[in-house]
């Protein structure tokens, strides 16, 4: 038997170049991660490569677009060179369009109710454990949770998603949209999300110069040890690059310390 | 500027001034029948024969493409049915919109129902990850109607059996400008149109509306007497017509459908 000491949990490697060194190894496997980040920051393209390496090494992986419809996703993580539309055609990466599943589980009234939340638990649930999805993104969280008027229906939602995801092993990335990701900031848009998370993952951006540099910054991550520097975030053609920031440009990081 | 018609003479000989309800009594009852261009509007109650009535207006047919049966409540089968029994014609167009909803708007919350309740079959799951656009099912129907009816030419000959389909779905004043286009498109080309309307219900400043609208209003009630029904039709309004309004107690027989009574009845 191991003694606590050395135990560590068995880890979702992420295969994102800089992240699992972040991660001390990856994410602990079945947590449910919040990637909450401001506009162009590049959570989509994180979320997706994280499906793209995951399905590299054979793993089933879920996508749900609540955000933009699939058509439009699929288009523009095509530019990307790690990206492949065999891996969607093939059906080791499942994208499905979060407005197809409202209309196939009849959800399409504007606000949703206790059993419609319910409704849409066990539906997600459904597809991960019939296909034995181990990693799963929804992109973006906001955007689902806009439709559920109440935060303890909100809490109780991502609660319960969280703790059944868990149970199958599935290693789920929430993606949440914020406006700011400074000091203040919240890094959920409703409050809750972060405190039901296993790990926060804040994406936003720092001006330098004239110039926005996107960084990432691994804020908390149960079950881990993990770096809390910010790095600097990259997407390039190949994936997304992290790099730790440099710190002698920063005079005032100690007031700043997310970026502003 | 008014849209101005032209009918040929032939036309004109042939269809003349006034149609015929479809039941001869009444045409004599309405001293020669209903002029061309008339919007009627029925007011009904349960029972009442109205059914009957509004299969019976378009028996005549004049023009079987040019004739149209509209019905929210009943199947293609119930209607071609009564046809054959009173030996109508079964070449008219007829629209079921009651079995048109079923097939799209229930069957569609039905299979809802069954993801929600059952779950999802990796075929169904299969299926959702290569679906990428909703499946648009909302269908409106009151303006497929409404452009139906004004495609028809003239001397058309149309039926909406009933209108409630439409009161309990959609905006009510929508309802109404819908029957104004209808009642103006059937003045213009001279055509024939006949709406049911279940009075049950129906709210009051509706049912004026409706009644200022048409040019001919019918209520179509049914009564116990004793051990027996008997049904009966007010003609409450007949433009330019007032000697019309009248009374008519009728029967139903198997040879001829809805038949007024010619007895007078003794108070």
């Amino acid at each position: 038997m191991q003694s606590p000491s050395t135990y560590q949990r068995d880890r979702c490697v992420t295969g994102i170049h800089g992240l699992d060194e972040i991660l001390r190894g990856g994410i602990p496997y079945g947590s449910t991660v919040l990637a909450a980040g401001t506009c162009g920051s590049g959570k989509t393209t994180l979320g997706m490569e994280f499906l793209v390496r995951g399905a590299l090494a054979g793993e089933a992986c879920a996508h749900f677009t609540a955000t933009e419809p699939s058509v439009k996703l699929l288009e523009n993580i095509r530019q990307y060179q790690f990206f492949d539309m065999n891996m969607v055609d093939s059906g080791l990466i499942n994208v499905f369009d979060m407005d197809v599943l409202y209309s196939w589980l009849g959800l399409d009234k504007a606000t949703f109710d206790l059993d419609d939340v319910h409704a849409l638990i066990k539906a997600i649930v459904d597809i991960v454990n019939t296909i034995g999805v181990t990693r799963l993104v929804i992109d973006s969280v906001t955007t689902l949770c806009y439709k559920i008027k109440s935060d303890q229906l909100i809490r109780d939602f991502l609660f319960t998603l969280g703790k059944k995801l868990a149970t199958l092993g599935c290693t789920t990335i929430l993606i949440s949209e914020i406006t700011s990701a400074t000091e203040n900031a919240h890094w959920s848009s409703f409050g809750v999300e972060e405190a039901i998370a296993d790990g926060i993952i804040v994406m936003g951006d720092n001006e330098r110069m004239g110039h926005l540099l996107r960084f990432l910054q691994v804020v908390k991550m149960r079950g881990t040890s993990h770096s809390r520097a910010k790095h600097a975030i990259e997407l390039t053609p190949i994936g997304v690059m992290l790099t730790p920031m440099l710190k002698w440009g920063a005079q005032i990081d100690s007031t700043s310390r997310w970026g502003q | 500027m008014a849209k101005k018609m032209s009918f040929t003479k032939e036309d004109e000989e042939f269809f003349g001034t006034m149609g015929s309800f479809g039941i001869p009594k009444f045409d004599a009852a309405m001293r020669g029948g209903v002029p061309r261009g008339f919007t009627i509007v029925a007011f009904t109650e349960t029972g009442s024969g109205s059914d009957l009535f509004a299969k019976q207006f378009v028996s005549p047919a004049e023009e079987p493409e040019n004739t149209l049966y509209i019905a929210t409540d009943e199947g293609q089968q119930d209607i071609v049915r009564i046809f054959q029994k009173y030996k109508w014609p079964l070449d008219i167009k007829v629209r079921t919109i009651g079995e048109e909803y079923n097939n799209t708007v229930l069957e569609k919350q039905l299979l809802a129902s069954r993801y929600r309740l059952e779950g999802f079959q990796l075929g169904d799951i299969q299926r959702l990850a290569q679906t990428r656009f909703v499946q648009e099912t909302t269908q409106d129907f009151l303006t497929e109607v409404t452009n139906e009816i004004m495609a028809l030419g003239p001397y058309f000959r149309a039926v909406i059996d009933n209108m409630d389909f439409f009161l309990q779905r959609e905006d009510q004043s929508r309802v109404i400008s819908m029957m104004r286009m209808l009642q103006a498109h059937a003045q213009m080309v001279r055509g024939l149109l006949f709406i049911c309307v279940s009075s049950e219900g129906l709210d009051k400043s509706v049912k004026q509306e409706l009644s200022s609208i048409s040019d001919m209003t019918l209520s179509f009630r049914v009564r116990t007497i004793g051990s027996d029904f008997e049904t009966s039709m007010i003609v409450s309004k007949f433009r330019n017509a007032p000697e019309n309004l009248k009374m008519l107690v009728f029967r139903v027989t198997p040879e001829e459908g809805i038949t007024p009574e010619t007895v007078e009845r003794i108070a």
